[in-house]
């Protein structure tokens, strides 16, 4: 939506204005390679108009002379050789580093632009990414990183055809002034043209290009939901329900077909038109001596040449609100501030303290009440504790700012040493190896790793594997279950040896024996100090050292599990609607 | 079909295609004679040229009147020729939308009855990108490379023509000195595809590298190695930009050749002009005029050796949209369908078993289940339980018939599944999977997707009936309220509630449930189980349990193991026998035992 927005905008902007300022921008990335794309094009330019002399000398010297008076010499012949295809040798050495370099000039200033966005992206702090889109922010460093500098490709091109332009123009006039300025004035009328072709016809490009976006959201969302489909037998009605989305799209595409078949129409019949004008008034002008038969071939010969780029720079300055719409989507991210890292505010806690919360209140914008409510806790070093709570009680907020990636509006958190690695609930594991996955860059010893993947249970999956802890995620045949993900994300974190250790519902896809098997091991382990579980299985709760618990974002009360069952209602109601379900089983 | 299209050659490729689409090719030849004529205007000044220099242009002798006639002759010809133009673009564009809205059509119908082997995570990317950006591509195509294809290709053709009636010696003499060019385009042409495949290759897997990065952002920041990342991404980078640089700079040369060939080829022309004289017919107007039809006959070159990646790559996309359309579709429909009895229905396995294979993936075949023999009577509440990957899934697909077996047969009320009709088999029997898919509708356009004439006041019922009005009616706009993508704004516990709704409404007799593994918040928790007994009540159910509670509470519990059955009896029975279900299930409870003192 917003895209359509910036491409209105655009339309109504003075587009002259709009692709200055853009090339100016872009042009700062690479300048000198850009430079000589357009000395290939100047060559290009000079050598079009050049051309035309070696097509005067042909008539005027060589064929009316062996058509007039019977006499072929040899060495005119070869002069007039030498002249055209010299020429149009260095015609085409020009269009060949014209488009090289317009090539290069347009992939390096891509790379820089994608480059800019990444290092940006990278050093922007979780809570500025949880904000974001993922298919957003993609978008912008990848299709919108290329149609930013997309314009440079045909820009050395236009740079030629306006020296085209001024040359061919000021030497039609000094060929024969009267001729010229009718040769000329074919100038404006094709630009004209064309600029009013380019508008009419955006416009339903645009409606076509929103409708695809709207048809490929449909069709995601039709695959995506094709069992459901099927259960309801609802084939023929989504078909049917698509296609209208179809119709719509392919007839703008329609619209846009017949308004671009009568502008090529025009565009290839009003040249011709000009072109017989200026041979019937060349006519006149070689009855009246005023030029010769050369001289008037050489004239519709340039004036043909310059006819084709004078069609396809309408072209070409269509790609400048392309290119602006993903530039502008590309300077909103660079343009944005660096937001302060919350893991710099976080502080050292005491010995014995693995962690210490004071006074945190957390919200995730302004506007939105606060998730997180003046929460004041400690757990001491070496505990294992869970945090216990509803559905939307703030546990995994609770985590996150523990963690150092969320900035707490106010309050502080400290944590032993420091240091402490956060599992989250839906593991992100990178395409690579296992090994790539746990080490995250760092070279580990390989006792590290092989305790690592010991204490998060994932020994004896990953041992059963042919190539061990070598074994590349993400390649055909191997597929990790959701518990098996889970302990590669763990195995990584317990690897990173820091004092607390954090978990979001990481045992949740795991089986109940596996599950108390990590907790177990982790327990017993030496590295590790600290353990926090957000947690909502009583399988899980009840193996902690002690309980947090939340209710609505405040601490409604801190123990042991069997304590908070005795003295705390809520917490007693809790769970007891976990354990429903059992009771209803007929125990 | 007996060859797979992705071994077709181009031309059979396109044969298939406007065989699938006949928009694309109907009225082609009328297509092509407008497109020719309408290429003539490009003719007319040459002529002209050659007209006035012979006959109006001698020195002493210079006739403006004379010119002046040619001149309006050809101003007709040009307006003619113009019109012609702007048919043939119209008609080469809009039929080529008709065909390629017709191949898209087809493809959503057939996508929609493949089977669900080919619907998995992995290929429905592939499949959604073969009716966007493989149909786009095609579009492109028609728009910008088929449409210079038809009228350079008609120019050609023409000015060939013409050339051959001026002066037949001066054409063999252009043609063959440009005829090496044919050579050089099929030489460098290879190339050139070959460069292109790569940049797209690189393309891709660049946007597969940016992707993980975003999404691995959070990640990467909680373990500080943006660094490596950030030198990874830089190295992809540089070689997606090589790789079209490369393309670029082939391209690049191959752009002039025609007008490097048409130099020579004038000056050869002309040379020849010169040796054949007066004395052999030639003017010295046919002469000039020649030299621009030789420029004219070579001028297309540059626009072919632009469109030749675009044809390559449009008849890849074309040949991947047909490897679609021969995927064979999901269950075959009967022929001559029977009717299923009325009342509850029995469901039977006769030595069932299953692989996965599909089309797509001719690897993936190992059996899921195993010579399953089974009878379920009508009315009885099923539970099937293993550890994940024993089967459960699969048999309950195969009772729904969401998949064929490989071999043996499934029975709805005796009647083998093959022979029941789509319609009649989706009125008596839903399934609920364990994440249920919701559209980002409203509830009640959600709940119509099973009973599209149902009204609010039919669904309201529903809803008093499964006894979670209360639930309803706390939700902002009631069954109004909108459910975000994929159901996002509500969680995952509400989700399944309004697929449960959704199976209510239909009323069926068979339900299928796969219960759900992701932790639901307490309050939600309990109207599920109670919505759930409800709607189970004189049903035949399969439940595919993940919580041994509610095995326990069905009338008889299956235990898969490896695809096979392992045990089968009511949950008492299974506890006295004290096999491998007591077991798991006093792991079970162990587990969940929280030590409640009450």
């Amino acid at each position: 939506m917003a895209n359509d927005e910036v491409v209105e905008d655009l339309h109504s902007q003075s587009r002259l204005r709009v692709g200055f300022v853009l090339v100016r921008d872009l042009l700062r990335f690479h300048p000198r390679i850009f430079a000589l794309a357009v000395g290939g094009a100047s060559i290009y330019a000079v050598c079009t108009v050049a051309s035309s002399f070696g097509v005067t000398y042909l008539v005027d010297r060589i064929i009316l002379p062996r058509f007039d008076s019977g006499k072929i010499d040899a060495g005119v012949y070869f002069i007039g050789a030498s002249i055209v295809i010299g020429i149009g040798l260095l015609r085409a050495f020009g269009v060949v580093v014209r488009r090289s370099f317009a090539g290069v000039s347009n992939w390096r200033t891509v790379e820089s632009i994608s480059m800019l966005l990444v290092r940006q992206i990278m050093k922007q702090p979780v809570s500025w990414h949880k904000k974001k889109m993922t298919g957003d922010l993609v978008a912008r460093v990848g299709v919108d990183s290329d149609a930013a500098a997309e314009v440079l490709g045909p820009l050395p091109f236009s740079t030629s055809v306006v020296l085209l332009v001024f040359l061919t123009g000021g030497w039609l006039i000094v060929v024969d002034v009267p001729l010229g300025l009718v040769a000329i004035s074919v100038i404006p009328i094709l630009l004209l043209l064309n600029v009013g072709y380019q508008r009419r016809i955006d416009k339903h490009y645009d409606t076509a290009q929103h409708e695809l976006g709207a048809l490929s959201s449909a069709v995601h969302e039709s695959f995506d939901g094709v069992m459901v489909v099927k259960a309801f037998g609802a084939e023929e009605r989504e078909t049917r329900r698509l296609s209208v989305i179809s119709t719509r799209l392919k007839d703008a595409r329609i619209r846009a077909v017949s308004a671009r078949s009568t502008f090529e129409a025009l565009l290839d019949g009003v040249p011709s038109l000009v072109n017989i004008l200026l041979l019937v008034i060349g006519a006149m002008r070689v009855e009246s001596k005023s030029m010769s038969v050369g001289e008037l071939t050489s004239f519709i010969y340039l004036f043909t040449l310059l006819i084709f780029p004078l069609r396809i720079i309408g072209y070409v300055l269509s790609s400048v609100p392309h290119s602006a719409s993903g530039y502008k989507r590309v300077r909103e991210v660079l343009d944005e501030p660096t937001m302060r890292d919350p893991l710099t505010l976080v502080l050292t806690s005491n010995t014995d303290v693995g962690v210490r919360l004071d006074g945190i209140t957390f919200r995730y914008a302004d506007d939105l009440p606060a998730v997180l409510v003046d929460i004041t806790l400690e757990i001491a070093a070496g505990k294992t504790v869970v945090i216990v709570g509803a559905t939307g009680s703030g546990k995994s907020t609770l985590l996150s700012v523990m963690a150092g990636l969320l900035q707490p509006d106010q309050g502080m958190v400290s944590i032993a040493n420091r240091s402490s690695s956060i599992v989250f609930q839906e593991p992100f594991l990178f395409s690579g190896t296992i090994r790539n996955n746990i080490d995250m860059g760092r070279l580990l010893s390989d006792s590290v790793l092989h305790n690592s993947l010991f204490l998060a249970a994932a020994d004896d999956f990953i041992g059963a594997r042919d190539n061990g802890v070598d074994t590349v995620i993400g390649e055909r045949g191997i597929n990790l279950s959701g518990g098996q993900r889970q302990r590669i994300a763990l195995a990584r974190a317990i690897a990173q040896e820091s004092a607390v250790l954090l978990l979001d519902d990481t045992t949740s896809a795991l089986d109940t024996v596996t599950e108390s098997t990590v907790i177990e091991r982790l327990r017993a382990s030496e590295t590790i100090v600290t353990t926090v579980i957000v947690a909502s299985r009583p399988s899980t709760i009840a193996l902690a050292d002690e309980v947090v618990f939340i209710e609505n974002g405040k601490l409604s009360d801190q123990g042991h599990h069997e304590a908070l069952i005795v003295a705390n209602e809520n917490y007693r109601s809790l769970m007891q609607s976990f354990e429903h379900d059992r009771e209803q089983g007929g125990l | 079909m007996s060859e797979p299209v992705h071994r077709f050659g181009s031309a059979r490729t396109i044969g298939r295609g406007m065989r699938v689409a006949p928009a694309l090719s109907s009225g082609i030849g009328l297509t092509l004679l407008f497109a020719f004529i309408g290429t003539g205007a490009r003719l007319v000044i040459p002529i002209l040229i050659q007209l006035s220099i012979d006959n109006g242009l001698q020195i002493g002798n210079i006739r403006v009147a004379y010119i002046a006639w040619l001149g309006l002759i050809g101003s007709g010809f040009v307006l003619i020729s113009s019109a012609s133009l702007r048919v043939a673009t119209k008609r080469l564009g809009t039929r080529a939308e008709e065909g390629l809205f017709t191949l898209r059509i087809k493809l959503f119908d057939h996508i929609h009855r493949l089977s669900l082997a080919d619907h998995n995570d992995e290929k429905r990317g592939a499949l959604v990108s073969r009716v966007t950006s493989d149909i786009e591509t095609l579009t492109m195509f028609f728009s910008w490379g088929g449409l210079s294809l038809l009228l350079d290709g008609s120019q050609m053709i023409a000015v060939a023509s013409v050339m051959l009636a001026y002066d037949w010696r001066l054409a063999v003499v252009a043609f063959l000195v440009s005829a090496p060019l044919v050579l050089v385009l099929r030489l460098v042409q290879s190339r050139l595809v070959h460069a292109h495949n790569i940049s797209r290759e690189r393309n891709a897997e660049l946007l597969g590298v940016f992707s993980e990065m975003v999404s691995g952002a959070e990640t990467l920041r909680a373990y500080d190695a943006t660094n490596q990342m950030i030198n990874t991404v830089a190295k992809d980078v540089r070689n997606r930009g090589d790789s079209n640089i490369r393309a670029g700079v082939i391209g690049a040369f191959l752009f002039p050749s025609g007008e490097v060939f048409a130099v020579f080829t004038v000056m050869a022309v002309v040379g020849a002009g010169l040796l054949i004289g007066p004395a052999g017919g030639l003017s010295a107007g046919a002469l000039v005029g020649f030299v621009f039809l030789t420029y004219r006959f070579l001028e297309p070159i540059a626009e072919f050796t632009e469109v030749i990646d675009q044809t390559q790559s449009a008849v890849a996309s074309l040949r991947r949209v047909l490897g679609v359309l021969d995927t064979p579709i999901g269950p075959p429909q009967p022929s001559m369908p029977i009717e299923l009895p009325k009342g509850d229905l029995s469901i039977d396995f006769v030595d069932v078993s299953f692989a996965y294979g599909s089309r797509l993936d001719e690897d993936d075949d190992t059996p899921v289940l195993n010579s399953i023999n089974l009878h379920i009577p009508g009315g009885q509440h099923i539970a099937l339980v293993g550890p994940s990957g024993s089967g459960k899934t699969t048999l309950a697909r195969l009772i729904a018939r969401l998949a064929d077996p490989t071999v043996g047969s499934v029975m709805l009320g005796g009647v083998p599944l093959h022979r029941v009709g789509n319609d009649d088999l989706r009125r008596r029997l839903i399934v609920v999977p364990q994440e249920p898919f919701l559209f980002a509708e409203s509830i009640a356009y959600n709940l119509r997707f099973a009973l599209p004439d149902a009204t609010d006041g039919q669904l309201l019922e529903v809803f008093s009936d499964l006894e979670i009005d209360d639930w309803l009616d706390a939700l902002p706009q009631g069954i109004h309220t909108n459910v975000g993508q994929r159901g996002s704004s509500l969680s995952a516990g509400e989700r399944q509630l309004i697929a449960l709704v959704r199976a209510a409404v239909v009323r069926p007799d068979v339900l299928i449930l796969d219960e759900a593994t992701s932790s639901v918040d307490a309050l939600t928790e309990v109207r599920i189980s109670k919505a759930l007994s409800k709607l189970a009540k004189g049903r035949t159910t399969v439940s595919i349990a993940h919580r041994l509670s509610t095995a326990a509470r069905a009338d008889r519990v299956i235990l898969l193991e490896r695809g096979r059955i392992v045990e089968d009896g009511s949950h008492q029975q299974l506890l006295a026998a004290l096999g491998p279900y007591a077991k798991q299930y006093e792991t079970w409870v162990a587990s969940t035992q929280s030590n409640l003192e009450l």
